[in-house]
C-alpha cells in the first residue's frame, strides 16, 4: 500500500506550491495512472516518492515504511524509471544491469533468469554488450526498464513510461504492467497520452496547478464530468 | 554577425559558470549549513597560501642580492602562463571537444571560429581563475618593495588581462592539430589520451631542457659576474627563452619608466592579439575535422561479439561494484583518464625527470647524504603517494562525476558505508598506478629494498584514505552535478581546489610532526605512528562522512 499523507513542497522565495497538500492512498495490485498538464507537479511528486525531493510537508509510506525516515528499506520496494533516462553512458549495458543488480542484491539465478526474459522482451540482448553511449533513447529507455524490473518490486513508478519506445516494446511493457498488478504490485505511473490512461489504469487522479482535482475509477470521473465521453473531453474540463 | 558571436559567449558565459542557477539556489534559502561548512573548508586554503607568499617575498630577496630583480618576474611570468597552457590542453580538450552542447551548436548555421571564439572567451575566464593567484603575489611583492609607481601599476593591469591569451591559443592550436589527426580508428579515446599523457609529460621535459641549457651557457661564460653586474635584465633575457611573452612581461614591468618597457608591452599584446586571430583562423580547417566522428560512438548492433552468458549472472559486492563502476568510469571518460590516472602517472615521472635530467641533482645529493637506510626516503616517499591520494581528484570529484546520473545513486538501496567503501576503493584502484609508476621511476634515482618497498605501498595507501575522505567531504557538501562536460567535474571544479588546500593541511600537519620527531624515535616507531594516524583519521573521517551522506541525499534536490 502507498500512502501519501498532506505531502506539499514549495520551491524558490517565489513560494509557488509545486505539490499543494496532496493525499493518495493505492492499493496493492493497482494500476495508477498520474495525469496532468506540463508542470501540474506530477514529477515533483514522484520525485518525493522514490527519494529524489524531500516534501516540505507530509508523511510518504510504503507497506508502512516511512520513505524518508527508513529510505534503505523503502528503497529496496520500489524501482523508479524516470522521463529521461540519463544513465552511465560509458558503461556497457550488461555492466549497467549488474551494477543494478548488484545494487538490488538480486540472486545469481534470478538475475540470470530475469535478463535473459526481459532482454527478450525488449529486443536490446544483442546491444548489451555495446556501451550506452552508442543507444538510441529508445534502447535506453528499455535497459532502464529492464534495470527496474530485476529486483521484483512492489512499487513500480514510471514517469512518462511510453515516451520514446516503439509500438511493440509500448505493448510489452503495458503487459508487464498489468502482470505486475495481477502479482499484487502497485505500479504508478504518470502520462500525456490519455489513451493510454484511459485503456490500463485502474484509477487516474489527475493533477493541476498541485493540487488533485479529480480521482477514481473512469467510471467515477466520467460521473463527475459534464461531458461523460472521453477522458480527454474530461482532462480538458477539468484542467482548463 | 557580432549579434551572434555575442549571443554565443553570452550563453556559454551563463552555462559554464551556471549564472542563472546561482541565481535560483540564492533565492532557495535551505542548505544554509552546507554553504557555512563550505565556507570553513574554503578557509583551510589561506594557511597554505601565506606560507606560498611568504617563500616567494624571500625568493625576490635572493634575486634582487644578485641584481637581477627582474628574474623574480619572469619566474612569475613563467609559472603562471605554463599552468595555463597545461590547464588549457585539459580545459580546451574538454570544452571543444567533449561538450554536451556541441550537438546542439554544430547543425546551427554558424561558422566553427564562432564556435571556437565564444568557448575561448569562457576559458579565458577560467584561466584567470588559474593565473591571478600565482602572478598577483609575484606582481604585488616586486612593485612594493621596489617602491614602483603608478605606470608599473597600470602596466600590470594590462599583462594580467592579456596573460592567459598566448598560452591558451597554443593549447587551443595544438590540441585542435591533436584531435584532427587522431581522430581515427575505434580506440581513438585511449590513444587521444596516452598520447596526451605523453606529450605533456615531453612538454614538461622541453621546458626544463632549455632551461638547463640557458643556465649552463650563462654560467659557462668566463664573463659571467661581469655580465650580471652589467645588466640587470641579463637572467631574464637568456631563461626567458623558454616562452618569451614571459620575457616580454617581465621587461616590461622590470623597465616600466623606460621605452623598452613600453615596446616589449605591445609586443606582448600584440603577440596575444595575432596569436588570437591566428587560431580563429586555423579553427576554420582544423575544428570540426576533429570534432566530427568524435560524436559517433562505435557500436557493433549486435554484429559483435555476443555477451558470454556467465556475464548474465555475474554478482558482486554493493561496496564492489560501485568501485568496478567508478573505475570503468574514471577510464573509459577520456577527460578522466587524463586527469586522474594521468595525473598519478605524471607526476612521479615528472619527479624523477626534474632530479635526473634537469641538471639540477639536489634530490640525488640529498638522498646520498642521507643514505637509503635511514628511512628518510621511505617516509618521503609516502609522503608522495598520500599527496597524491588528494592529487588524483578521485574522491573530490566522486559525487560531482556522477553528474545528471545521481539519481541512480539516490534511488538506489544503496547502504552509506558501501557508498563510502566503494569510492575510496575506486581511488586506491588509481592510487595502485600511481604507486608502480613512481617505484618505477624511483629506480632512476634510488635502490629500495623489498622492506621500504612494502612500507611504500602499504603506508602510502592508508595515507590515501583520509585523503580521498577529505575531498569526499568537500565534494558531498556542494557536489557540483548539472555540468555540460565533464571537465568541470574534474579540474575546473571549486571542491578540487579547497580538497587540496585541506589536504596539504593535513599532510603538512604530519610532515611537521614526523620533522619534530624523527631525531628522537626509531624510524619504525614513526612508522607505526603514521600508521595508526592514517588509521585513526579514515575511521573519524568515515564517521562524519557517513552523517554527511545521509543528509545530503535527502536535501539535494
Amino acid at each position: 500500500m502507498l500512502k501519501l499523507r498532506n505531502i506539499s513542497k514549495t520551491y524558490g522565495r517565489a513560494q509557488v506550491k509545486a505539490v499543494d497538500n496532496v493525499n493518495l492512498d493505492i492499493r496493492p495490485g493497482e494500476i495508477f495512472g498520474f495525469l496532468g498538464p506540463n508542470g501540474a507537479g506530477k514529477t515533483t511528486t514522484i520525485k518525493m516518492i522514490v527519494g529524489l525531493l524531500k516534501p516540505d510537508e507530509g508523511v510518504i509510506t510504503i507497506d508502512g515504511v516511512n520513505v524518508w525516515e527508513e529510505p534503505l528499506k523503502a528503497k529496496s520496494m520500489i524501482s523508479y524509471v524516470p522521463d529521461n533516462p540519463e544513465i552511465y553512458d560509458r558503461l556497457k549495458g550488461i555492466e549497467y544491469l549488474n551494477f543494478i543488480a548488484d545494487m538490488y542484491g538480486v540472486s545469481k539465478d534470478d538475475r540470470r533468469k530475469k535478463l535473459d526474459y526481459y532482454l527478450e522482451l525488449f529486443n536490446i540482448k544483442d546491444a548489451v554488450g555495446d556501451i550506452i553511449a552508442s543507444y538510441s533513447h529508445g534502447m535506453k529507455q528499455k535497459l532502464v526498464l529492464t534495470s527496474a524490473l530485476l529486483n521484483d518490486p512492489k512499487l513500480f513508478i514510471l514517469d512518462e513510461p511510453m515516451v520514446g519506445l516503439d509500438p511493440k516494446s509500448a505493448f510489452n511493457l503495458k503487459e508487464i504492467m498489468r502482470k505486475m498488478c495481477d502479482e499484487g504490485r502497485i505500479v504508478f505511473f504518470s502520462t500525456h497520452v490519455l489513451e493510454v490512461a484511459e485503456r490500463l489504469c485502474d484509477r487516474i487522479a489527475i493533477i493541476n496547478k498541485g493540487k488533485i482535482i479529480a480521482m477514481g475509477t473512469m467510471e467515477e470521473l466520467r460521473s463527475h464530468a459534464e461531458e461523460r465521453e472521453s477522458l480527454e473531453k474530461i482532462f480538458l474540463e477539468l484542467t482548463e | 554577425m557580432m549579434r551572434k558571436i555575442w549571443s554565443l559567449i553570452k550563453t556559454d558565459f551563463n552555462t559554464t559558470f551556471g549564472l542563472s542557477s546561482i541565481g535560483y539556489s540564492i533565492k532557495n534559502k535551505k542548505n544554509r549549513w552546507q554553504l557555512i561548512l563550505f565556507g570553513i573548508a574554503m578557509l583551510t586554503l589561506i594557511p597554505s597560501y601565506v606560507f606560498m607568499v611568504g617563500s616567494l617575498s624571500s625568493m625576490y630577496d635572493i634575486y634582487a642580492q644578485i641584481g637581477q630583480k627582474s628574474m623574480f618576474l619572469l619566474s612569475g611570468f613563467l609559472s603562471a602562463q605554463i599552468l595555463v597552457f597545461i590547464f588549457g590542453l585539459l580545459y580546451v580538450m574538454s570544452k571543444y571537444y567533449f561538450s554536451n552542447d556541441l550537438a546542439q551548436l554544430v547543425p546551427l548555421p554558424i561558422k566553427p571560429s564562432y564556435i571556437i571564439g565564444s568557448k575561448f572567451a569562457t576559458l579565458m575566464i577560467s584561466e584567470y581563475l588559474t593565473s591571478l593567484p600565482i602572478i598577483l603575489p609575484f606582481i604585488i611583492i616586486y612593485g612594493s618593495k621596489n617602491g614602483e609607481g603608478p605606470l608599473y601599476w597600470i602596466y600590470s593591469l594590462f599583462l594580467i588581462l592579456f596573460l592567459p591569451v598566448a598560452p591558451l591559443v597554443l593549447a587551443s592550436i595544438v590540441v585542435m592539430f591533436f584531435m584532427k589527426y587522431t581522430n581515427i580508428g575505434a580506440r581513438k579515446d585511449l590513444i587521444r589520451t596516452i598520447s596526451a599523457v605523453f606529450f605533456i609529460i615531453l612538454m614538461i621535459y622541453v621546458q626544463m631542457k632549455i632551461q638547463t641549457l640557458a643556465q649552463k651557457s650563462i654560467v659557462q661564460g668566463s664573463d659571467f659576474l661581469v655580465s650580471l653586474i652589467k645588466d640587470s635584465n641579463l637572467l631574464v633575457k637568456r631563461l626567458g627563452v623558454s616562452f618569451p611573452p614571459a620575457q616580454w612581461a617581465a621587461l616590461t614591468l622590470a623597465n616600466n619608466l623606460s621605452i623598452s618597457g613600453a615596446t616589449n608591452l605591445i609586443i606582448f599584446i600584440g603577440v596575444a592579439i595575432i596569436s588570437f586571430l591566428l587560431m580563429i583562423f586555423l579553427s576554420e580547417y582544423l575544428f570540426f575535422d576533429g570534432l566530427i566522428g568524435n560524436i559517433e560512438v562505435s557500436a557493433t548492433k549486435g554484429r559483435g561479439k555476443k555477451i558470454d552468458t556467465s556475464e548474465l549472472s555475474r554478482e558482486t559486492k554493493p561496496y564492489l561494484a560501485l568501485a568496478k563502476k567508478e573505475l570503468i568510469m574514471l577510464f573509459k571518460t577520456p577527460i578522466y583518464l587524463i586527469n586522474a590516472i594521468g595525473g598519478v602517472i605524471m607526476f612521479p615521472i615528472i619527479l624523477v625527470m626534474t632530479n635526473s635530467m634537469g641538471g639540477d641533482e639536489s634530490l640525488s645529493a640529498i638522498i646520498e647524504v642521507m643514505g637509503v637506510e635511514s628511512g628518510y626516503i621511505t617516509l618521503g616517499c609516502i609522503g608522495f603517494v598520500t599527496a597524491l591520494g588528494m592529487i588524483n581528484c578521485v574522491g573530490c570529484t566522486t559525487f560531482s562525476r556522477e553528474g545528471k546520473c545521481f539519481w541512480i545513486q539516490r534511488t538506489l538501496p544503496i547502504r552509506v558505508e558501501d557508498q563510502i567503501i566503494g569510492r575510496v576503493l575506486s581511488s586506491l584502484g588509481v592510487q595502485g598506478l600511481g604507486i608502480i609508476a613512481l617505484l618505477v621511476s624511483s629506480i632512476f634515482i634510488v635502490k629500495l629494498d623489498i622492506v621500504s618497498i612494502v612500507l611504500i605501498i602499504i603506508l602510502g595507501l592508508l595515507g590515501s584514505i583520509p585523503m580521498t575522505q577529505i575531498g569526499m567531504i568537500i565534494d558531498i557538501l556542494r557536489p557540483m552535478l548539472d555540468w555540460d562536460n565533464p571537465q568541470k567535474a574534474m579540474k575546473q571544479n571549486l571542491n578540487v581546489l579547497i580538497s587540496l588546500g585541506a589536504g596539504t593541511l593535513y599532510l603538512g600537519g604530519l610532515v611537521l610532526l614526523v620533522i619534530n620527531i624523527i631525531d628522537k624515535f626509531y624510524i619504525s616507531f614513526i612508522y607505526g605512528l603514521l600508521a595508526l594516524i592514517f588509521i585513526l583519521s579514515a575511521l573519524v573521517l568515515f564517521k562524519v562522512l557517513k552523517i554527511l551522506i545521509s543528509k545530503q541525499f535527502q536535501l539535494l534536490e
